[in-house]
């Protein structure tokens, strides 16, 4: 009689960490778009730096501890990839991004395109440099984890990673403060402002330049702390690949969301991630025997809700013609 | 009667827009005994030239090796790699004649080339229904085409709803869906993830490029299979016949687009560019001109991926479906001009020289092996930071990563130069190359 049950509770909970993953990828780009109307093709590479940042901090400080400590240790190399990737996401934006705005929307995308292949080759030489391989996963960073996510947690008769019950938490976590630094701060309300109409924010007096900075870093950042998550799981790990890998489903996610809505965002990172964790099921079971499936449904969710609904789930029909 | 000629012709060039109305009045009216050959060979002066640079390259860079040595084999990319330019610059091109040319930036544009190049390797295994795995090579070439067009209709149709950056992204959708189709599907192979190739038992001669069922107008292309040919005093090893035969494809793909860009088609095509709501208010549906413009493009992509596939003789998801093959064709678009047609097969030679330049094998030159001949040891070896000698500094942070600096040189072109090398010189020009040399050559010849 537990079967059923566990099968569902096991499905269900590995949806929903495939979700925060998806959730985590695709924050930050969609916090770029609602403001700046920039889709952010380098986010993909953010994330990959912040992988490799939080794996190095990880090695180099917490290889032996465990318990409190390791979790200690992983707030903090969270925190430094966050800091790290949205100092160079402000760069980004100061440097390259502010100079295009007057720009067709394509160019943003050609030149974020560019900043991609020389992040990726910039972490590719520093990769071999130091004797490891860019395609394998790195181990060493894999090798970090603290033994209580490591191992299985009974739960209603199931048998649930510990990993993916992390994930789920430091999802909702991240989802839920920056939905409250969105709707119950003042910057939020700013940024929000922005997002609605940015020449009448900055007709009342915002300064709208230093919050398209601001903005950009965060959402990089948020990209870095995506990586400092995603380099704990052996599916994905800190790799130099790990860029387009992540890049895709994170587009998939903001497109069926709607471009630059949150709300969007996180509903359609429910739905990729739990449809991602029932095919997975029925392709283990034997049931579907493609080994693509859950990729290949991913792809054709995103089809199938531009055909149906091009503006996204929350997004509204104008969004388009920013 | 020649008279007469001229002036059709002259009157159909200008419905077809290749030469604008005040250059043929002040034509007919002065030069009225010139023949249209002469009238013809003028105009494409600038066409002319580039071709003969093309055709005289292979000869000159192994005259250049045989006398230069180390320097011009550092510098100057291997006939093998030209021939890579050409096909990658075909599809580079048909990318640029969507994206650049309408406004659309078909970000799926590789699922077009991979149908090409998979179909040519699938009907050569004999595992396409219909047609037997002897197809001659530009039959099965042809066909491939057709079939990435009448998928770019089925993807068009759908997509030419949105615009801007979500049809940038739907296209990238489709392509997605068929990569990863492609590459899990077991059918294929028996390692689908690997990709195909032809098989050698079914097909031992190289694929042919010429007249389908003509033997004496056919030549092999392939770095092994490929024919050998002796002429005059010329010996034209497999590499050259490769890149003759290519570029001759690539070639007849090129007028064909650069007619279709300077028809009333082509013309509307940038009107979409410009404004579309004012296109569609002039009357034109501009629906039926983004989807024939689409399957257009498709169609020379599918080519393009018939060549690649048909020198390699295999093809794997990852070099043919994959978005980032797309990327590619983005990049050599904006470094060799955005909507100017020929400009990505300059961008991509720009971008494969630089890439041999670096290579970490240093297969045909390049910069390790040049520093190595020409610099004393003492400096190659030199101590710099941390024990690193300045060889190994090369060979750290230069060779084998060329993305690096081309994604730098993308970034510059972007911000800087947003019309790429050819825009540039158009720019100085005051006009198209082809327009503006045979106007300085009339002023010289004054």
């Amino acid at each position: 009689m537990t079967g059923a049950l566990a099968t569902v509770v096991e499905v269900f909970v590995s949806g929903m960490a495939k979700a925060s993953l998806y959730a985590m990828m695709a924050l930050g780009l969609t916090l770029i778009f609602g403001l700046l109307g920039v889709l952010n093709f380098a986010h993909g590479s953010l994330t990959m730096v912040g992988a490799y940042v939080a794996g190095l901090v990880m090695v180099t400080f917490a290889a032996g501890s465990s318990g409190l400590g390791a979790v200690v240790w992983f707030v903090v190399a969270a925190l430094v990839a966050t800091t790290l990737v949205g100092g160079v996401g402000a760069a980004m934006e100061v440097g390259l991004i502010r100079k295009l705005y007057d720009r067709p929307p394509i160019y943003q995308i050609l030149l974020t395109f560019g900043v991609t292949l020389v992040l990726d080759e910039l972490m590719r030489i520093v990769v071999l440099f130091y004797g490891q391989q860019p395609r394998a996963d790195w181990r060493a960073a894999l090798g970090t984890k603290p033994s209580f996510v490591d191992g299985n947690v009974s739960v209603l008769g199931a048998s649930i990673p510990a990993l993916e019950l992390f994930e789920v938490a430091f999802g909702v976590l991240v989802v839920v403060a920056v939905w409250a630094f969105l709707t119950q701060t003042r910057y939020g309300l700013v940024v929000r402002a922005g997002s609605e109409d940015d020449e009448m924010a900055s007709a009342l007096g915002v300064d709208v330049r230093r919050v398209f900075t601001v903005v950009f870093a965060l959402g990089a950042g948020l990209a870095g702390l995506a990586g400092a998550l995603l380099m704990w799981d052996p599916a994905w790990g800190a790799s130099v690949p790990l860029a387009s890998e992540t890049l895709l489903p994170a587009f998939v996610v903001v497109i069926v969301g709607g471009l630059g809505t949150f709300r969007g965002t996180v509903i359609a990172a429910v739905l990729v991630g739990m449809v991602d964790g029932v095919t997975t099921y029925f392709f283990n079971e034997g049931i579907i025997t493609f080994s693509g499936i859950s990729e290949l449904m991913i792809f054709l969710i995103l089809v199938g809700v531009l055909v149906v609904r091009p503006q996204g789930i929350a997004g509204q029909a104008e969004v388009g013609g920013h | 009667m020649f008279l007469w000629f001229a002036r059709r012709v002259s009157r159909v060039k200008r419905r077809w827009g290749v030469i604008s109305t005040e250059t043929v009045d002040r034509e007919t009216a002065v030069d009225t005994d010139e023949s249209w050959v002469r009238e013809y060979a003028r105009d494409h002066v600038a066409h002319l030239l580039v071709v003969a640079a093309f055709g005289v390259y292979p000869l000159l860079y192994s005259l250049l090796v045989a006398l230069g040595g180390g320097v011009a084999g550092a510098f100057l990319p291997r006939p093998e790699t030209m021939t890579a330019v050409f096909y990658f610059g075909l599809f580079a091109m048909s990318f640029d004649f969507i994206s650049g040319y309408t406004g659309y930036l078909s970000f799926g544009h590789a699922a077009f080339y991979g149908t090409g190049g998979y179909f040519v390797v699938l009907v050569a295994n004999g595992k396409v229904p219909l047609l037997p795995a002897d197809t001659p090579f530009m039959v099965s070439m042809v066909l491939a085409g057709v079939l990435a067009a009448l998928l770019a209709v089925v993807i068009g149709s759908v997509s030419f709803r949105l615009s801007g950056v979500y049809f940038a992204m739907i296209t990238l959708g489709f392509a997605q869906v068929m990569y990863v189709f492609m590459r899990d599907w077991g059918f294929l192979s028996s390692n689908p993830r690997d990709g195909v190739a032809v098989s050698n038992d079914l097909h031992p001669a190289g694929f042919e490029i010429g007249i389908p069922g003509v033997d004496a107008l056919n030549l092999a292309i392939g770095p092994l299979r490929g024919d050998e040919i002796e002429w005059l005093f010329l010996d034209l090893g497999a590499t050259e016949v490769s890149y003759y035969m290519v570029g001759l494809v690539v070639l007849v793909c090129y007028f064909a687009m650069q007619r279709m860009v300077h028809s009333p088609f082509g013309r509307v095509l940038v009107a979409i560019r410009e404004n579309e709501e004012r296109a569609r208010a002039v009357g034109y549906n501009t629906f039926r001109y983004k989807l024939g413009a689409f399957a257009a493009s498709a169609f020379f992509a599918g080519v393009a991926g018939a060549l690649f596939a048909g020198v390699r003789r295999s093809v794997s998801p990852d070099n043919s479906l994959y978005f980032l093959v797309s990327g590619d064709a983005l990049l050599a678009s904006i470094i060799g001009g955005f909507g100017t047609l020929a400009g990505p097969l300059y961008g991509w030679l720009f971008d494969r020289s630089v890439v041999e330049f670096l290579s970490k094998t240093g297969a045909g030159g390049g910069l390790l092996p040049l520093l190595r001949e020409y610099l004393p040891g003492s400096v190659v070896e030199a101590q710099l930071v941390g024990g690193m000698t300045f060889g190994e500094g090369i060979e750290v942070f230069l060779n084998g990563h060329a993305p690096l600096y081309l994604g730098a040189v993308f970034v510059a072109f972007v911000v800087y130069v947003p019309g790429g090398l050819l825009g540039w010189v158009r720019n100085r020009l005051g006009g198209t190359v082809a327009k503006q040399l045979p106007a300085y050559l009339a002023k010289l010849r004054r």
